[in-house]
C-alpha cells in the first residue's frame, strides 16, 4: 500500500521568499531535503532558497573528453606518420610547432562535446527524489515538490496555504521521449 | 546674498544627463508569462509578407547559389575568373568573410557572459544563431572552391588502401579540424541556453510543433537539478569555446601568412584577422537586431536603443583596433624595404583596384570614427543599421585587398595580372547570403529568438534604488 504522497506547491513569480520559507517549513514537518525539489522557470541559487548544493559530473566527464580528444590528438599527429613513414628531404617526419595546433582543436573538441554529452546523459538519467511538473511554471511560478506521508497533509497544507501557496495534486505528464 | 536653487524634478534631471534607467529593458519588467506571450507571438506570426520573402530567398537560393553551383560543377571551375596569376578568389574572400561573421555569436553571447555585461541578455541567441548559420554558410565554400566536389572526401582524414594517411599537421587539416570544432561547438552552445526556452515553447504549442520542442527540450522541468546542470555546462562552453574562436580566425589567417607570398607572411596576420572578424561579427549582429526589430511583433521591447548604443560602442572600440592592426602590419611592411611588399602595397593604394582600399579604409575607419561616437547617432536603429552594413562591405573589401589583389602582384611582374570576379562566383557569393538569410528567417519562426528566461533573470536582478535625490540602477548577482 501506498503511503506517501507528491504534492506540488505551487507560488506567484514573486514569491521566492514565501518559497524559500515553505521550504523551511517542510523541514519542520520533518521531510528531508531529498524529498524536496524545487522548480522555476528562472535559475535561483541553492542559497536563495535555503537548499543544499547540486552537484553533477559534467566538469568530470568534460576533463574526461578533453583527455581522450588530446590523446586521439596526438596519435593522429605522431601516429600516422609513423604509421607510413613518409620522409621528405630536410623535414622532420615528427614535427611538434605543427602538432600543437591539431592538438588543440582535437582537445577542446573533446572537451565540449564531452561537456554536451553529459548534460545529455544527465539529463536522461533518472532522477531521485520528488518528480513533477505544473505547465505554469514556464509562465513564472514556482513550484515546491514534497514527498510526504499521507498522515501529514493537512497541517502541512494549512502552513503553506498561510504562505500563498496554491496546492497541485496531478498526474505526472510525460515530458520526453 | 545666497543664490536661488530649484532642484530639478526626476524628468529634467534625467534629459539633461541620461536617460531614465525605467527605460531600460532589465528596469522594465513585465510578468514572465507577458513575456512568454510576446516571444510565442512573435515566433508564431508569420504574415503574407513572411512567406513571399522566403518565397523569394527559396527561388534565389535555388538559381543563384545551387544553380550556379551546379553548372559550375558540370562545366568547370573554369566558369570562375580564378587564373593565373590569381588562383584565389571571390570563394576565398567569401569563405574568410563567412568565418568572419560567424565570430558575432561567440563574442556577444560567451565573452560578454564570463564579463557579465548585462545588456547582452536579449540578444545572445541571435547573434549565436548567426554564428551557426555563418559557419554552414562559410564553410561550403572549401567544397566550392575545389572545383571538383565530388571527390571532396580526400579532404576528410581517413587512410586509403594503401594506408597512407593524411598529413595531419597541414595547413588545410588545421583548417578542417577548426572549422569542425567550431560548428559543432558553437551549435551546441546555442543549443543548451535554448532548452529551458524550448520548454516553455512546449508548454504553449500543440500538434508537430508541440511534438518538436517536446523532443528538443529533453524533458525539461526546471528543476535545480537541471538549472545547476545547465549553468554549469554554459560556463564551461562559454570560457572554452573563446580559446576556440579566436583559433578559427588565427587558422584562417595562417592559411595565407605560412604562405611565402609577399604581403601575407605576416606574423601578425593571426591578431589582425581576430579582430577583423570581430568587428564585422558585431556589425552584423547590429544590422541583424535592425531587421528583427522592425519586422518582429514585441521585439521594440526587447530590442532597445540602449542595445544599438552599447554595441555601437563597442564597434568604434574594434574600429580603433582594427585600424591599429592595420597600421601596424603596413608601417612595418612598408618600412622594411622589401621591394616585392612594397609594390604590392604601392599597388594596393595607385593600382587600377584602389578603389578597393579606398573603400576599406573608408568603411572601416572613416566612417565609424565620424558617426560612432556620437550618443545621439549611436541610439538611432536605422542609422546603426546603415553604418554596421558599410563596415561589412568595408570589410568584404579588406578580404579583397588581401586576397585577389595580392595574388596578382607578386615577385615577377612579368607575371602580374587583375582578376576580374565572374558571374558564377557573383551568383554563388550572393546566393550563400540569401541562404543565410533563409535560414535565419525559417529559424526565427521555429526556436525562441528571445533567450526569456536569461531575460527575466536579468529584470529579476535588477533594481532602481534611491541615492540621495535620484535614482540609481544596481544589479545583484543571483547565482
Amino acid at each position: 500500500m501506498k503511503t506517501e504522497k507528491v504534492h506540488l506547491a505551487l507560488f506567484a513569480e514573486d514569491q521566492i521568499d514565501q518559497a524559500a520559507e515553505a521550504i523551511e517549513r517542510l523541514r519542520k514537518f520533518g521531510i528531508p531535503d531529498q524529498n524536496i525539489s524545487v522548480i522555476s522557470s528562472v535559475p535561483y541559487s541553492e542559497k536563495i532558497l535555503g537548499r543544499p548544493m547540486s552537484w553533477t559530473r559534467i566538469p568530470l566527464i568534460a576533463i574526461s573528453g578533453a583527455v581522450v580528444g588530446f590523446l586521439v590528438s596526438l596519435l593522429l599527429s605522431f601516429g600516422t606518420p609513423l604509421l607510413y613513414p613518409m620522409t621528405v628531404g630536410g623535414l622532420p617526419l615528427l614535427a611538434i610547432p605543427t602538432s600543437i595546433v591539431v592538438t588543440f582543436e582535437l582537445t577542446m573538441l573533446g572537451l565540449l562535446i564531452s561537456t554536451f554529452i553529459g548534460v545529455f546523459v544527465e539529463t536522461i538519467s533518472p532522477s531521485f527524489g520528488p518528480k513533477g511538473y505544473h505547465k505554469s511554471i514556464s509562465d513564472g511560478s514556482i513550484g515546491v515538490l514534497f514527498i510526504c506521508p499521507l498522515e501529514c497533509d493537512e497541517r502541512m497544507h494549512a502552513s503553506l496555504v498561510e504562505l500563498g501557496a496554491r496546492l497541485e495534486h496531478y498526474a505526472e505528464e510525460k515530458l520526453w521521449l | 546674498m545666497a543664490a536661488e536653487v530649484k532642484p530639478l524634478t526626476s524628468a529634467e534631471l534625467y534629459s539633461a544627463h541620461e536617460e531614465d534607467p525605467r527605460e531600460q529593458l532589465m528596469h522594465d519588467p513585465r510578468p514572465r508569462q507577458e513575456l512568454n506571450d510576446m516571444v510565442m507571438e512573435a515566433m508564431t506570426t508569420t504574415s503574407k509578407r513572411y512567406w513571399i520573402a522566403v518565397g523569394i530567398l527559396v527561388v534565389l537560393v535555388a538559381v543563384c547559389f545551387l544553380g550556379a553551383w551546379g553548372n559550375m560543377i558540370a562545366t568547370g571551375i573554369g566558369l570562375a575568373g580564378v587564373r593565373r596569376p590569381v588562383f584565389w578568389g571571390i570563394f576565398i574572400v567569401t569563405f574568410v568573410f563567412w568565418i568572419g561573421i560567424s565570430h558575432a555569436g561567440t563574442f556577444v553571447s560567451a565573452i560578454l557572459r564570463v564579463f557579465k555585461a548585462e545588456f547582452r541578455r536579449p540578444f545572445t541567441r541571435a547573434a549565436e544563431l548567426m554564428t551557426t548559420f555563418g559557419l554552414a554558410a562559410g564553410a561550403m565554400y572549401p567544397l566550392i572552391h575545389l572545383g571538383r566536389v565530388w571527390v571532396f572526401y580526400w579532404m576528410i582524414p581517413y587512410p586509403n588502401q594503401r594506408w597512407l594517411w593524411p598529413n595531419f599537421r597541414s595547413p588545410l587539416v588545421w583548417d578542417f579540424l577548426a572549422i569542425t570544432t567550431y560548428l559543432l561547438s558553437s551549435t551546441i552552445y546555442l543549443f543548451l541556453p535554448l532548452i529551458p526556452d524550448l520548454a516553455m515553447a512546449r508548454d504553449r504549442t500543440t500538434g508537430i510543433r508541440h511534438f518538436f520542442y517536446k523532443v528538443l527540450s529533453l524533458g525539461w522541468r526546471g528543476t535545480e537539478a537541471e538549472w545547476f546542470r545547465i549553468r554549469k555546462a554554459i560556463n564551461i562552453f562559454a570560457f572554452a569555446i573563446i580559446p576556440v574562436m579566436f583559433s578559427v580566425h588565427t587558422i584562417v589567417s595562417w592559411d595565407f601568412a605560412v604562405g611565402q607570398v609577399a604581403g601575407w607572411n605576416s606574423t601578425i596576420f593571426g591578431p589582425y584577422f581576430i579582430i577583423g572578424a570581430i568587428l564585422s561579427g558585431v556589425s552584423a549582429v547590429i544590422t541583424i537586431l535592425f531587421v528583427l526589430r522592425s519586422t518582429m511583433k514585441h521585439m521594440d521591447y526587447f530590442i532597445r536603443p540602449e542595445h544599438f548604443d552599447s554595441l555601437g560602442k563597442l564597434l568604434l572600440i574594434f574600429s580603433f583596433a582594427w585600424a591599429y592592426f592595420f597600421f601596424n602590419d603596413y608601417i612595418v611592411t612598408w618600412y622594411g624595404g622589401y621591394e616585392t611588399v612594397r609594390a604590392v602595397l604601392t599597388m594596393h593604394a595607385t593600382g587600377p583596384a584602389a578603389w578597393v582600399w579606398y573603400t576599406m579604409l573608408i568603411c572601416n575607419i572613416v566612417i565609424p570614427w565620424l558617426t560612432l561616437w556620437n550618443k545621439r547617432i549611436r541610439r538611432t536603429p536605422w542609422v546603426m543599421f546603415i553604418i554596421t552594413l558599410l563596415i561589412n562591405v568595408g570589410m568584404y573589401m579588406e578580404r579583397v585587398t588581401i586576397v585577389p589583389l595580392t595574388l596578382g602582384h607578386q615577385r615577377s611582374p612579368f607575371d602580374w595580372g587583375e582578376y576580374v570576379p565572374r558571374i558564377t562566383e557573383v551568383s554563388i557569393a550572393f546566393g550563400t547570403l540569401c541562404l543565410f538569410m533563409l535560414l535565419y528567417l525559417l529559424a526565427s519562426r521555429l526556436i525562441p529568438l528571445i533567450p526569456v528566461w536569461e531575460v527575466r533573470e536579468g529584470q529579476a536582478a535588477h533594481t532602481l534604488r534611491k541615492v540621495g535625490k535620484t535614482t540609481i540602477p544596481s544589479v545583484s548577482e543571483l547565482d
